[in-house]
């Protein structure tokens, strides 16, 4: 069973075989080359900026662009606004969950 | 992967171990919902439980695996999700340059399993301790205890939610679990002005440009945000931090 968008399972656990690469190349590069190199300041702030920049440039299409057309008025965006407020007014670590996933279901049943 | 048998489990390194683990116990509590909610969104985005699992357990790295799920249920060419995961993780560089010293008197493969197993809340709490303490079994132990423990936590609730996930019905819309996780990992992150700056820059030019084939408007969405965030730090450089 595959859901919408997967290609084979060979082609998914590929994916997962180069983001392991990706995720741990980063995380030992110093541990096992040890502190031969050192990163210049102008490098350091990219990777402080880089997280940001891909969680928003992930994020945007996925609140706001639904079947290849930007919509404002949707469900997605409504419940992002939702969880937005929430997370940034209480700590709870699950209210945001709940909260966000009430809202999408209540606007898509409106919509 | 590690050889726990190779290691020295002397006094010192279990003295480390109780340090680190106690250091790190009160708020590895904060991995579980982590990991419950990144078990229903792998599972809401279409991947079988045995993938789940096995994403889990091969990338084990809640922001990168988060990050990319989108991606991923879109079919959005390989190229462009390792770019992304690459783009979330490389920070983890700065991490692994921070900690490295304590780690050379190991052999090469132990050094790899150390670098598998590093996570910002382990780092957070290792930093300080081992640099003040002198003993390398110490301080091998220190780092160890809680690294193994978060990766059992981060298993474990994954796991629950990957259960609680594969029960429930289609129509629930849990793929909108990564969503929400992504707006609550991207808040605190947009708090100084250059950060916020690199966000919105970063999600605006996706949106505009997200017409062109391949999601190639989230590559230069990326690019374009860092470079908004460079440009930003100039206009006021008071509020850079370290």
């Amino acid at each position: 069973m595959t859901g919408p968008g997967f290609g084979d399972s060979g082609t998914v656990w590929l994916t997962f075989f180069l983001l392991a690469l990706a995720t741990t190349l980063p995380r030992a590069s110093f541990i096992v080359l040890g502190n031969r190199v050192t990163l210049p300041s102008r490098v350091r702030r990219a990777l402080r900026y880089a997280p940001a920049a891909a969680l928003a440039a992930v994020l945007a299409p996925d609140l706001l662009v639904s079947n290849d057309v930007v919509s404002f008025l949707n469900p997605r965006l409504g419940a992002g606004l939702v969880v937005l407020a929430v997370a940034s007014r209480w700590h709870s670590p699950f209210l945001p969950f709940i909260t966000g996933m009430g809202s999408l279901w209540a606007f898509q049943y409106l919509a | 992967m590690l050889s726990l048998n190779r290691l020295p489990l002397t006094a010192e390194f279990r003295a480390g171990a109780r340090a680190g683990f106690r250091a790190f116990l009160p708020q590895s509590i904060g991995l579980i919902p982590w990991g419950m909610v990144t078990g229903v969104a792998m599972v809401g985005s279409g991947l079988t439980p045995a993938q789940a699992l096995g994403m889990n357990v091969i990338v084990f790295s809640g922001t990168a695996q988060l990050g990319t799920l989108p991606l991923i249920a879109a079919g959005a060419p390989l190229w462009l999700i390792i770019a992304t995961a690459l783009a979330l993780n490389l920070r983890f560089v700065i991490f692994s340059a921070g900690i490295a010293g304590n780690f050379q008197h190991l052999r090469a493969p132990a050094r790899w399993g150390i670098g598998y197993l590093l996570v910002d809340g382990v780092f957070a709490i290792c930093l300080e301790p081992m640099l003040r303490n002198q003993n390398p079994q110490w301080r091998l132990g220190h780092y160890l205890a809680p690294a193994l423990w978060a990766w059992a936590l981060w298993q474990l609730s994954g796991l629950l939610g990957i259960l609680f996930a594969d029960a429930a019905p289609q129509t629930w819309s849990l793929e909108f679990m990564a969503t929400i996780a992504l707006l609550v990992l991207l808040l605190p992150m947009a708090g100084t002005r250059p950060m916020l700056v690199a966000a919105l820059t970063g999600g605006a030019v996706a949106i505009a440009l997200h017409g062109l084939p391949l999601r190639f408007g989230l590559l230069t969405g990326m690019v374009a945000g860092i470079l908004a965030g460079f440009a930003a730090e100039r206009w006021q450089p008071a509020a850079v931090e370290g």
